[in-house]
């Protein structure tokens, strides 16, 4: 994760307890990621909290960790 | 000790009432006995938990510990109430921790393991390694939420915790027979409708105090006026249930003589009268022709029980100060009970004291749960 404030922001969420938000910046963490690996950890992320919130984004999430074959 | 339980003790509280003893002090004193009536009734049997009331809405959660045990009760998706033990299946973590909405999925706290409110476990975060959600040992379909076998009758959530009991409708069959006339839609009161009383006594002896109208014109004096102790009769189905009714049933009016509307198509018995039950082990009920009410006796400890009073209606909206009224009217009489079961948890440390004896003509039903239990903790001790 570049350090670019997004770490920062992640910390934030936490505190707060905004799982929302939180589904958003683990899924732009993954963006950002170097390498496959890096990037469905922070995916792995964004679908647990999206999952616990039943956020509209889990499909979506749910059908990129499936192609990678990491679910 | 409870391995010291002699035939002969349980074979005196069997015996016929005209000579039965009750159950000794030790049903009441030991906890060595308090755990093997654990086993041995409580968990053996269909015990009251909660009412479906208390997760009205989809995806309500509330943690619940019941004898010991973590429960979760569950509003799943499809609005059927579950109750799980509230642990996850990877390292035991306590799920859910307070009353809260689950929006979405359970997730553990600890690895957040994902599981559906229908049990389900639906996500393995990192399980097989970081950014990999799957290994082939764990199983996803094998590992979801315990769940406990459960029953819901008069929005009560009964639990077996052992999962060995006959099916409730066919150990309650003629209750729920009895009382088929109330197997239709009725309301919680809501928040003003519900109260916990906290009792200094074995939850046995709650029962005890309930099942018989013996005690009324002392204990109840306000109820002579309207409901004289020759108006009420015995309920004793040995083996089943056991309880009193009143032939005559005076409902509450507001100060513009508004009552609480009716219960339809009920039977002219209800609707002149009222009857009083325990579900046994642990579910105090009654019925009349425009309320009902349940009290789940919560055993927190031997000699600790909480009361959970819920007081229902046949119709939504009822009116607001006739409910309160009602409420405080019910909260009343069973706080005139509370130096009994306490002065009677109290008189169990009197070495003296043998079980005590029973009048034939009035103790019908506390003799007929006693019989009950006495019968559990022999089959347990059978089977052990």
């Amino acid at each position: 994760m570049r350090v670019n404030g997004l770490q920062e922001r992640l910390l934030s969420a936490h505190a707060a307890d905004d799982r929302a938000g939180l589904v958003a910046l683990y899924a732009q963490a993954a963006d950002e990621s170097p390498d496959r690996d890096a990037a469905c950890f922070f995916l792995t992320h964004a679908y647990v909290f999206g999952l616990e919130t039943d956020h509209p984004a889990v499909p979506a999430i749910h059908a990129r960790l499936r192609a990678e074959g990491r679910i | 000790m409870a391995k010291d339980i002699s035939a002969a003790t349980l074979d005196a509280v069997r015996r016929p009432i005209e000579t039965a003893h009750g159950l000794p002090n030790a049903h009441y004193v030991d906890p060595d006995i308090f755990e093997l009536e654990k086993q041995a009734v409580l968990f053996a049997s269909w015990a009251g938990l909660a009412v479906a009331s208390d997760v009205p809405g989809i995806g309500d959660a509330k943690p619940i510990e019941f004898l010991g045990i973590p429960l979760l009760l569950v509003r799943d998706r499809s609005d059927r109430v579950r109750v799980f033990q509230n642990i996850c299946r990877h390292r035991g973590m306590i799920l859910v921790s307070s009353p809260r909405k689950i929006e979405g999925a359970i997730r553990c706290p600890y690895h957040s393991w994902c599981y559906a409110t229908d049990g389900r476990l639906v996500s393995t975060p990192h399980v097989g390694g970081p950014g990999h959600n799957r290994h082939e040992a764990i199983v996803q379909d094998d590992l979801g939420l315990i769940e406990v076998r459960s029953h819901i009758w008069f929005d009560t959530v009964f639990v077996n915790i052992d999962g060995e009991a006959p099916p409730f409708e066919e150990v309650h069959a003629d209750l729920i027979a009895r009382w088929a006339d109330f197997d239709q839609p009725m309301y919680h009161g809501g928040a003003d409708s519900t109260f916990m009383l906290p009792v200094e006594t074995n939850w046995k002896l709650a029962v005890e105090n309930y099942c018989e109208s013996y005690h009324l014109p002392w204990v109840h004096p306000g109820l002579n006026s309207y409901s004289r102790l020759e108006d009420h009769y015995n309920i004793n189905e040995r083996g089943k249930y056991s309880g009193q009714g009143t032939l005559v049933y005076q409902q509450l009016k507001g100060g513009d003589g508004t009552v609480f509307p009716d219960f339809p198509n009920i039977d002219q018995k209800f609707i002149d009268g009222g009857e009083y039950i325990t579900l046994y082990p642990n579910v105090l009920m009654g019925v009349q022709r425009d309320q009902t009410f349940i009290i789940i006796l919560e055993p927190r400890s031997l000699a600790h029980t909480h009361e959970h009073v819920h007081i229902y209606y046949a119709t939504p909206g009822t009116d607001d100060a006739l409910r309160r009224k009602n409420c405080a009217q019910w909260r009343g009489v069973f706080e005139e009970d509370v130096f009994v079961v306490e002065g009677m948890q109290k008189g169990r440390h009197a070495p003296g004291f043998d079980g005590g004896r029973f009048s034939p003509a009035m103790d019908g039903p506390t003799h007929c749960f006693h019989d009950w239990v006495a019968g559990k903790i022999s089959d347990h001790l059978r089977c052990a």
